[in-house]
């Protein structure tokens, strides 16, 4: 936004962010002390061995990384917008798959579950979440027509209902359905029981945005839809809502997002589904991380779909204006 | 009313603080009062085990984290002691089997509603679990033990004192660390306690014990208390951890929810049949290397 108002020449090349930007990062490598380790070993020739190069290792290593780290900076900066954030994108993944690497991780084994947790755990993460959301959203736009309405009972149960649950903690939702509907009779299995309050609690949330959404509409609308004769459902859905999805679009596909990630809770009742698997298929040959790790690429790599159907849609409204 | 519905007599003596916290709320928020539902009929006698018979399924509720109890297994399946023990029971019964895993305190606070019939889970028959929960028969005996880091400068249990020691949650060395207790089972030597911890670090996941454990002595753990079979497997797979020693000695048992003692005489019925014919040792010997069907000294 700021850049397409005023133009400044390359910030990135002055001296006044070029040397305290070196100095920070000379700091920070130095402090960490990287003469020995990976690094160590790839400077070697210039350092000698490592594990005896004491402070001078340090101090080598420490100062080709901040020139790395501060050139990176300068040639970036000359680069043009996109290519600007796809090189740091891969810099950055770069670096995340480095760090995993370093864990010495099992690939053979992380191969022969991988499947299994696609086939098995995702696919339960996604149809529970997937219902989940579906059953929030009807009961937000539900729950936001009541919350706006001017009778008191519907407004008096809606509020209820959002500051419910709202206020419990998920975890504590999906144990107080799992464990307390038996108590009344009503004997709900696993899967049933966390879909209930995945789309509950969610349905709390999203009633909240809904009812925002629809209130952003002017009011000046309103009345110009029943000067025009239209009832109540035909104003909603032709005129309302159509207005209200623009402002509602960003943070529902945070709560879609969310509800993917919560829908892990659910592992605690039993319910095979990605964090469940993350659990426990590593337990008997002792491989806890690389599962965990995997599964936490294959939230990501669904968050990150996710993400992109949200961009789309937002493109999409925002053409149409 | 779901006649699966059993015993809502025991709820207001539940003891978990979570169970106690969680039904509280529920009371509170729904208004829904205990006496009220306590007032519903118990379930009448045999009415599991008919259901079981007019389905044909026996629906057991087992950890899927706990080998060589029972994991999942290469094929990603449950395998392990306890889950052999169940297929073999629900073959002598002619029923077929099904396997559900919930979380270790949902199968412990009882009250299971016919989600599941049975625990195969090596339960040791407390006095606390007793109130909520049913134990037709004793089908093996274990060890339970202490395990240090190898740099560790503890030798035995009474080296302990004032450490941070942990235990799995709802588990009978948590309650040893608690010092609170108390086996409910016939020949049970009293357990004695020649140790306090400083601190008791309860742990949902058993298998997470040893991964603090092995970080280094005093790092998050100064010592675990667990089945000592998990932990001479842990200690096979060149953990750095070494056992310093037994705690107690436990029968372990399988359970069902109250009420249903035809159900537990039929449980009671195909262990005995087990034991007499010696596929108990043999499974023992298959998980363990070791026989543990008869009590240990």
């Amino acid at each position: 936004m700021y850049d397409k108002t005023v133009a400044r020449e390359n910030q990135a090349t002055r001296p006044a962010f070029l040397l305290p930007c070196f100095a920070l990062s000379f700091g920070l490598f130095f402090a960490l002390g990287l003469g020995e380790g990976f690094f160590g070993e790839l400077l070697a020739p210039a350092i000698g061995e490592p594990a005896q190069s004491g402070l001078y290792g340090d101090f080598a290593v420490a100062i080709t990384l901040a020139l790395l780290f501060t050139g990176n900076i300068v040639v970036l900066s000359f680069l043009p917008w996109v290519a600007q954030v796809g090189a740091v994108w891969l810099e950055l993944l770069f670096l995340f798959l480095l760090f995993f690497y370093s864990f010495d991780l099992s690939l053979p084994f992380i191969q022969t579950k991988i499947w299994f947790m696609i086939t098995r755990g995702m696919f339960t993460t996604l149809y529970v979440s997937a219902i989940s959301i579906a059953i929030a959203s009807v009961i937000a736009i539900i729950g936001a027509i009541a919350k706006l309405s001017g009778n008191g009972f519907a407004y008096a149960i809606s509020s209820f209902y959002t500051s419910f649950f709202r206020g419990l903690p998920l975890l504590m939702q999906v144990y107080l359905i799992y464990l307390g509907l038996p108590q009344l009779g009503f004997i709900v299995d696993a899967v049933p029981a966390g879909v209930m309050a995945l789309s509950l609690c969610y349905g709390a949330y999203m009633t909240e945005i809904f009812r925002a959404g629809i209130e952003s509409v002017h009011t000046g609308q309103w009345e110009a839809a029943r000067a025009l004769g239209f009832k109540f459902p035909a104003t909603m859905r032709r005129i309302i809502l159509p207005q209200a999805f623009p402002v509602i679009i960003p943070p529902i596909g945070n709560q879609f997002i969310g509800m993917l990630k919560d829908s892990s809770l659910v592992s605690v009742l039993g319910v095979w589904e990605l964090m469940f698997l993350a659990r426990t298929l590593g337990q008997k040959e002792f491989r806890h991380l690389e599962m965990l790790i995997t599964a936490a690429l294959i939230y990501w790599v669904l968050t990150i779909v996710l993400e992109l159907i949200q961009a789309r849609i937002e493109r999409y409204y925002r053409r149409k204006r | 009313m779901n006649h699966l519905h059993t015993h809502h007599s025991a709820i207001p003596r539940l003891r978990g603080g979570l169970v106690r916290a969680l039904f509280g709320a529920l009371a509170l928020v729904g208004g829904v009062s205990l006496a009220a539902t306590s007032a519903l009929a118990p379930a009448h006698a045999g009415e599991v085990l008919d259901q079981i018979r007019e389905k044909g399924v026996l629906k057991v509720a087992t950890d899927s984290n706990w080998a060589p109890q029972s994991f999942l297994n290469e094929n990603n399946e449950l395998d392990g002691f306890d889950v052999d023990i169940a297929k073999e029971i629900a073959e002598r019964m002619g029923v077929d089997i099904e396997f559900v895993t919930p979380d270790w305190t949902l199968i412990t606070a009882g009250n299971w509603g016919g989600r599941w019939d049975l625990s195969v889970g090596s339960m040791t028959p407390t006095k606390e679990r007793g109130r909520v929960l049913d134990f037709p028969v004793v089908y093996h005996y274990a060890s339970v033990g202490v395990a240090v880091h190898n740099d560790s400068d503890a030798q035995s249990l009474a080296d302990l004192e004032g450490r941070r020691i942990a235990a799995c949650t709802s588990c009978t060395g948590e309650l040893y660390l608690n010092k609170e207790l108390s086996i409910d089972a016939p020949g049970v030597a009293e357990v004695e306690y020649p140790f306090t911890a400083g601190e008791i670090v309860s742990m949902e996941q058993p298998a997470a014990m040893f991964d603090d454990l092995r970080l280094g002595d005093g790092v998050r753990l100064d010592a675990v208390v667990d089945s000592l079979a998990a932990m001479r497997e842990v200690v096979n797979r060149g953990y750095p951890i070494r056992i310093i020693g037994i705690a107690f000695n436990e029968p372990l048992a399988l359970a069902i929810d109250k009420g249903d003692a035809e159900f537990g005489a039929a449980l009671a019925e195909a262990v005995t049949s087990m034991q007499a014919d010696g596929t108990i040792s043999a499974l023992s010997q298959k998980w363990y290397g070791e026989d543990y069907s008869q009590p240990l000294q």
